[in-house]
């Protein structure tokens, strides 16, 4: 990871930045951000031939000038209740440029102990722990989210406690001129707890840099199911790190349904650490234009008789790109590990771009694992077969780009989220179908 | 209903139909046979408009249109039904719905309102049950992990519920076991009227054991060799091909 190119200027501006941030921010997050900090300055800003970085061009990103945002820009509160879904309006958190906004939320559904990231640095344990993801980052820019993060949260769901209903989590992002923010939310899982938890960003206008990191820690026979839906502007920047730990028996099952900006990126750093954990990761994306949405995964299994499922597609329309970029690695000792990986590409135009990566590392030898990429077009047969029944070329065109989402979008436990996606990410696939 | 007149066609510029000509009335079935290779699955593609398949001369018209010139969705909403040898699965796309979808089309066409979804269950499950099939093929995806039969089936269910004017059962009886062949034929004989009409594309005599023909076509290297009535099968079925086409 050392071969990267630094960009001083691109650099300085981001750590004249930050002195502004410790100037106005919180004294308890201080350390956090200082560390991270210089954890950024020490991976740079990655050159094209990055490992991590392939197959996305940040220059545009790193060079752009960004301002701090406080979260003290107003939203309507028609715009948060817009986004809201049904059967969330209880249990609902709302960060408006990376900050929590406690007047816009909805808390007092939620039976778990929210604790503001700056006083939960007390627990030396938690602290201990941000430090050392802080000093194995090797992502530049989740260094540079904790570097930057503003005033994060830290759920807590006790032992034995089961949320009823989904808790929903908005990220709004305000826009209109280039802000950088960075939320952070932490998730502690007590044993033998459940949550179920959508997550939403959309953006009011465009310009901004949405860089979060989000960390769940899930005690033994935890479980959790969790739908994130990226409906940023396109005239965005949108960077995620979702790490996750699964301690022995806990599950989580995680769907993510991407519209894409003009440059998105979901990093997934998964340990399975104990005996029968298990994985569930699948994506869909709709890209048009110039979207882009590119998927890092590294899933660690570090324990025996653990599972991992990973499942993405993409349609790719226009001159919009994608990129899978996934390695499963099967520690020595991790024995019966189950684990499949599978990346399915739909082209609907000539200019569109697919960059696909399956790997395997493997070094245990009783294991069952398979990976894969397909890259394609519409079948010209299925095509047809329809038209013979009526169906314009139009429309049997949508039915099977739909039909491709579908099984996807399928394994999301939420109706009015898979309503939404219905009326929303697939219409994407209306427009340019000629 | 459907004239045939000095069709050539094929695909990738090979001659495959080398001039057929063929007048269907409605009411009337004709069944189209011949060996391996003769030109018939050609016949039912270039029928059905795919877009692989070209016409090289003549011309067919249905029901006094130009049917060269409509494109596969034109055909099928001006009632042509094309029953594949090979129906393609299409996973991700629910069986029901699409057949609401199909049907739909054709009411739209026909100046009529899209029907009621609950009106279309009740509908397809009438549609069904003459077929024997289970309540099953509703919620699966289109012939998807379908086996030969059950795709068979669900092609004559799409006939059933798009009630067409001429249908082409391409190989309809391949693939069959003779449980299956019977019930498929069954469904074809209840959607018969003096209406329409159809046109069976085989290899097999025995399907003509099912559902009688009016006429009996025997195509050869892409050209009707012999025409005749339903014993015209029957000695095909004893004597084999080679006695039609080494005659002429």
């Amino acid at each position: 990871m050392s071969d990267t190119l630094v960009e001083s200027s691109a650099e300085s501006a981001f750590l004249d930045l930050h002195k502004k941030l410790i100037e106005q921010g919180s004294p308890a997050l201080a350390e956090l951000q200082q560390a991270a900090l210089n954890r950024f300055e020490l991976l740079g800003f990655p050159h094209s031939k990055h490992e991590m970085y392939t197959y996305l061009n940040t220059k545009e990103l790193v060079e752009t000038a960004f301002g701090l945002s406080d979260g003290s820009k107003k939203v309507s509160e028609d715009f948060v209740a817009g986004h809201i879904y049904p059967g969330c309006e209880s249990q609902c958190l709302v960060f408006v440029d990376g900050i929590l906004n406690r007047n816009l939320s909805r808390l007092e559904g939620v039976s778990a102990n929210l604790v503001p990231l700056s006083e939960a640095v007390s627990d030396q344990e938690l602290k201990k722990y941000l430090l050392e993801t802080i000093e194995d980052e090797n992502d530049v820019f989740a260094a540079l989210s904790t570097a930057f993060c503003g005033e994060g949260l830290v759920f807590k769901v006790g032992d034995n406690t089961q949320i009823s209903g989904p808790v929903q989590v908005l990220f709004v992002s305000t826009g209109g001129s280039p802000v950088m923010h960075a939320p952070r939310i932490v998730w502690q899982l007590g044993k033998l707890s459940e949550v179920k938890v959508i997550e939403k960003f959309v953006g009011v206008e465009g310009g901004y840099f949405i860089n979060a990191v989000q960390d769940w820690l899930l005690a033994e026979g935890a479980g959790v199911a969790f739908t994130q839906v990226q409906a940023d502007v396109s005239d965005s920047w949108h960077f995620s790190k979702t790490r996750v730990h699964l301690h022995r028996n806990s599950r989580f099952h995680s769907s993510n349904a991407s519209f894409g900006t003009q440059l998105a990126r979901h990093h997934y750093d998964v340990r399975l650490k104990e005996e029968g954990s298990e994985l569930r990761l699948n994506g869909v994306s709709v890209l048009d234009d110039k979207e882009q949405v590119h998927n890092f995964i590294r899933i660690h299994h570090e324990a025996p008789q653990c599972i991992s499922h990973q499942h993405f597609k993409n349609i790719i329309n226009g001159h919009a790109r994608s990129s899978f970029d996934g390695t499963v690695i099967v520690n020595q000792g991790a024995q019966l590990t189950s684990s499949d990986q599978l990346i399915n590409n739909l082209m609907l135009s000539n200019d569109c771009h697919a960059d696909n990566k399956p790997n395997l590392m493997i070094f245990a030898d009783d294991v069952k694992c398979t990976h894969g990429a397909t890259i394609g077009q519409i079948d010209e047969e299925q095509w047809f077969y329809l038209q013979t029944r009526g169906l314009s070329a139009r429309v049997a065109k949508e039915l099977l780009t739909r039909s491709f989402a579908k099984s996807i979008i399928e394994t999301i436990e939420f109706p009015e989220v898979v309503k939404d996606l219905n009326g929303t990410l697939l219409k994407k696939l209306e427009v340019r179908n000629d | 209903m459907l004239e045939i007149k000095d069709l050539h066609a094929g695909f990738d510029g090979n001659e495959i139909i080398k001039g057929i000509s063929l007048t269907i009335k409605k009411g009337e079935i004709h069944a189209v046979m011949g060996p391996n290779g003769s030109g018939k699955s050609t016949m039912a593609k270039i029928l059905s408009g795919h877009p692989s398949y070209e016409a090289m001369g003549g011309e067919i018209l249905f029901d006094g249109e130009n049917l060269l010139e409509m494109d596969a969705e034109q055909r099928s909403l001006a009632g042509i039904f094309m029953g594949f040898q090979y129906p393609v699965e299409v996973p991700g796309v629910n069986n029901a719905e699409f057949l609401r979808m199909a049907h739909n089309a054709r009411r739209v066409k026909a100046g009529e309102e899209e029907i009621d979804p609950l009106d279309f269950d009740d509908l397809l499950s009438e549609k069904m049950k003459t077929l024997g099939m289970e309540k099953k093929y509703k919620e699966r995806n289109l012939n998807d992990g379908f086996s030969g039969g059950e795709k068979k089936k669900n092609e004559i269910l799409q006939m059933a519920i798009l009630e067409p004017k001429l249908s082409i059962l391409d190989e309809t009886d391949s693939g069959l076991d003779i449980d299956a062949l019977r019930v498929v034929s069954e469904g074809v004989n209840k959607l018969r009227n003096e209406n329409n009409a159809l046109i069976l594309i085989t290899h097999y005599q025995r399907l003509l054991d099912y559902i009688k023909p009016d006429y009996v076509h025997v195509l050869s290297d892409g050209k009707i060799v012999k025409s005749g009535d339903k014993s015209l099968a029957l000695e095909l079925e004893s004597q084999g091909y080679d006695w039609v086409t080494t005659a002429n």
